[in-house]
């Protein structure tokens, strides 16, 4: 068994009084995927977006590669190899797909200043992989269709060489065609190496791609399993009742 | 899309600046006729050009303001207070202008920071912040001096704001043109060179050399006409007005900064998107307190400007200018609801906005209706901005 790509120890998270994330203990191996389902507001994207670095930890450890780390920014996150795709794109969408794959980390020249053309052409070269028909890379994001939206986030993880991904519900807004394309997208990556967590409602998605599921309610940790274990019906009861399958063995690491 | 041809979409003109362009020209021509010829004679150009600068300085940044989502309604009454402080400093104190035009400098960019702290680092609307400026501000303008007048007397600094002796001369205003024409040209060279580099395709020549002739054509003309102007009692053409060319300094660095620049571009990321700029590590607080920071910058050098023009500092200097320099970056395009805007639009919209002020003024138009107008060019304006973008899907 290979060591834990990321393991999330006592991570607690409130938010005024409100306890969004509470003692929740979870990790993630190379080559994973490991959906994370529950929920709206039972603390999925919370602790998602605190190992991301876009909220600060109120207690626990993070330990990514066997390395206790402190993830303070977005930034940390990005060294460490955590990249997201959240639910909203976090695009801007007034700039272009390329601004928008390279913002925050624009590749620049010897003078410190913004290399478009090199940017340009590096985004090309991801795009393509994604969709060979997306060509209109210098028009702003917001005129763009969902699915070509997804390609420019998706592309962002591509790019920056993710070791730890997370993506929030990346199928919710696309047609069959685009959900076809992340479900391929996310073997590949999962052939790489590359550790997938996957905050998803939909039931197909889960059961074809994740290796092991972990069900939150109220903050909490319902419990994780391989997803081979366990039924449908069984997660359903999780999600909404918070009652464990009786008779199914855990599985909190792989 | 819109039934533009191919070869047109790949240049990424900006159509929205060449209609502005269009609107100037129709203002300018219909000024002419009704003013018999005056409008567009060499003094009155020249004259434009040099009263549109200071507002011009302060729009181009508070283009960058508004796109970031924030707006800054305080601009007159800082660049009343600093202009004051510097006059006061020369001509009371005895400073010579450089060090008072430094220290000058020091308080915009610390009343910037203090706004501009106030606002990223607590989440105060800048609406806010700005208003309270706008006020506290015009009664620093007074404490300084005490309401009285401070006058400048220092011919050098004099030429800055234009003026008698306030431009630089024939020779110079071509060499200027020459240089900037060649510019242009290498310009456009080097990015043909750097995307085909890059295996980006570029446009043909011609229609490359085309878009490069336009601006410059636009820079010899405005050229010959400075050159044409010559004050009665002197005996060489004025060329172009040192306040112009300041802004015209100020417009090409802020246009780098614009597009050139990391900064540049987490300005507009933020006034996109907040939360994704956020998201993806950009730092808001860090990007927004810059931009107040260079606000200040070129507070002062817009407060420089104007005193030099008007030979001192008084505490009423720049009253309601932030209502023109707002107009301008409006009717120059800048959304309201921020994350786009340009620079060279706000140009524009401030020569606009001039232009149709002077025009009122020449055909002897009361104050009362010129505001009446003005006020309603700017709705216009507005109202254009939110026609265009709901019919290019660009929604506000």
């Amino acid at each position: 068994m290979s060591a834990p790509l990321v393991e999330l120890r006592h991570i607690r998270k409130s938010f005024g009084g409100v306890r969004a994330v509470d003692d929740v203990s979870l990790s993630l191996h190379p080559g994973e995927v490991v959906a994370l389902l529950g929920h709206n507001g039972a603390g999925k994207s919370t602790l998602m977006k605190m190992l991301a670095g876009a909220y600060p930890i109120d207690s626990g450890e993070v330990r990514v590669q066997g390395q206790d780390v402190h993830i303070r920014s977005p930034i940390d996150a990005q060294r460490l190899g955590i990249e997201s795709i959240y639910q909203t794109l976090a695009l801007a969408d007034n700039l272009d797909a390329v601004a928008n794959l390279f913002l925050g980390r624009e590749l620049l020249t010897r003078w410190n200043t913004l290399d478009d053309h090199r940017m340009d052409a590096e985004a090309r070269k991801v795009f393509e992989r994604l969709n060979k028909n997306f060509r209109n890379v210098r028009t702003p994001v917001r005129r763009l269709s969902g699915g070509q939206r997804q390609v420019v986030a998706i592309s962002r993880a591509i790019y920056f060489n993710a070791r730890i991904l997370i993506m929030d519900e990346p199928t919710a807004a696309l047609g069959p065609e685009e959900t076809a394309m992340v479900g391929r997208l996310v073997r590949q990556l999962k052939d790489e190496g590359v550790g997938i967590f996957l905050i998803t409602h939909d039931m197909p998605d889960v059961f074809a791609l994740s290796d092991r599921l972990a069900v939150m309610k109220n903050g909490r940790l319902v419990g994780a399993y391989r997803t081979a274990d366990v039924t449908e019906d069984e997660v359903l009861g999780m999600i909404i009742a918070g009652k464990q399958p009786e008779g199914k063995a855990q599985a909190h690491s792989r | 899309m819109s039934p533009v041809p191919h070869v047109l979409r790949q240049l990424a003109i900006d159509w929205r600046l060449v209609l502005m362009g269009a609107v100037l020209v129709v203002t300018a021509l219909v000024f002419n006729v009704l003013s018999g010829g005056l409008f567009l004679s060499p003094e009155n150009l020249y004259n434009i050009a040099q009263q549109t600068a200071v507002v011009g300085i302060v729009a181009t940044v508070v283009v960058l303001v508004i796109v970031a989502r924030h707006i800054d309604l305080s601009v007159g009454s800082v660049m009343g207070f600093v202009g004051v402080l510097i006059a006061t400093l020369m001509y009371t104190a005895g400073w010579h202008w450089v060090e008072a035009s430094l220290a000058g400098l020091a308080v915009a960019i610390g009343v910037s920071l203090y706004q501009g702290a106030l606002t990223a680092m607590l989440g105060v609307p800048s609406f806010v912040v700005t208003l309270g400026g706008l006020m506290s501000f015009r009664g620093a303008a007074f404490l300084v001096a005490d309401g009285k007048t401070q006058p400048v007397s220092d011919v050098f600094f004099q030429r800055l704001g234009g003026g008698f002796d306030g431009a630089i001369g024939v020779q110079a205003s071509w060499a200027l043109a020459a240089a900037l024409v060649v510019l242009f040209g290498l310009k456009n060279w080097l990015r043909r060179r750097a995307k085909a580099s890059y295996g980006v395709p570029n446009p043909p020549v011609w229609l490359d050399a085309l878009v490069a002739a336009v601006p410059a054509l636009i820079v010899v003309g405005f050229v010959a006409t400075m050159n044409a102007y010559q004050i009665p009692t002197k005996d060489a053409p004025q060329g172009v007005p040192i306040p112009v060319l300041i802004w015209g300094g100020v417009a090409v660095a802020l246009s780098f900064i614009v597009h050139r620049t990391r900064f540049g571009r987490y300005v507009f990321a933020i006034g996109g998107n907040p939360e994704a700029a956020a998201l993806v590590g950009i730092p808001v607080r860090r990007v927004t307190l810059m931009l107040f920071a260079l606000m200040g910058v070129l507070i002062t050098i817009a407060a420089v400007v104007s005193i030099a023009r008007l030979n001192a500092g008084t505490n009423s200097l720049g009253t309601g200018m932030e209502l023109f320099v707002i107009a301008a970056a409006v009717i120059g395009g800048t959304a309201l609801a921020g994350g786009s805007g340009s620079i060279l639009g706000s140009v524009l919209g401030a020569l606009i906005m001039q232009s149709i002020d002077s025009g009122l003024l020449l055909l002897d138009i009361s104050i009362g209706l010129r505001y009446v107008i003005i006020g309603q060019v700017l709705i216009a304006a507005v109202v254009f901005d939110v026609v265009y973008r709901r019919v290019t899907g660009d929604a506000a």
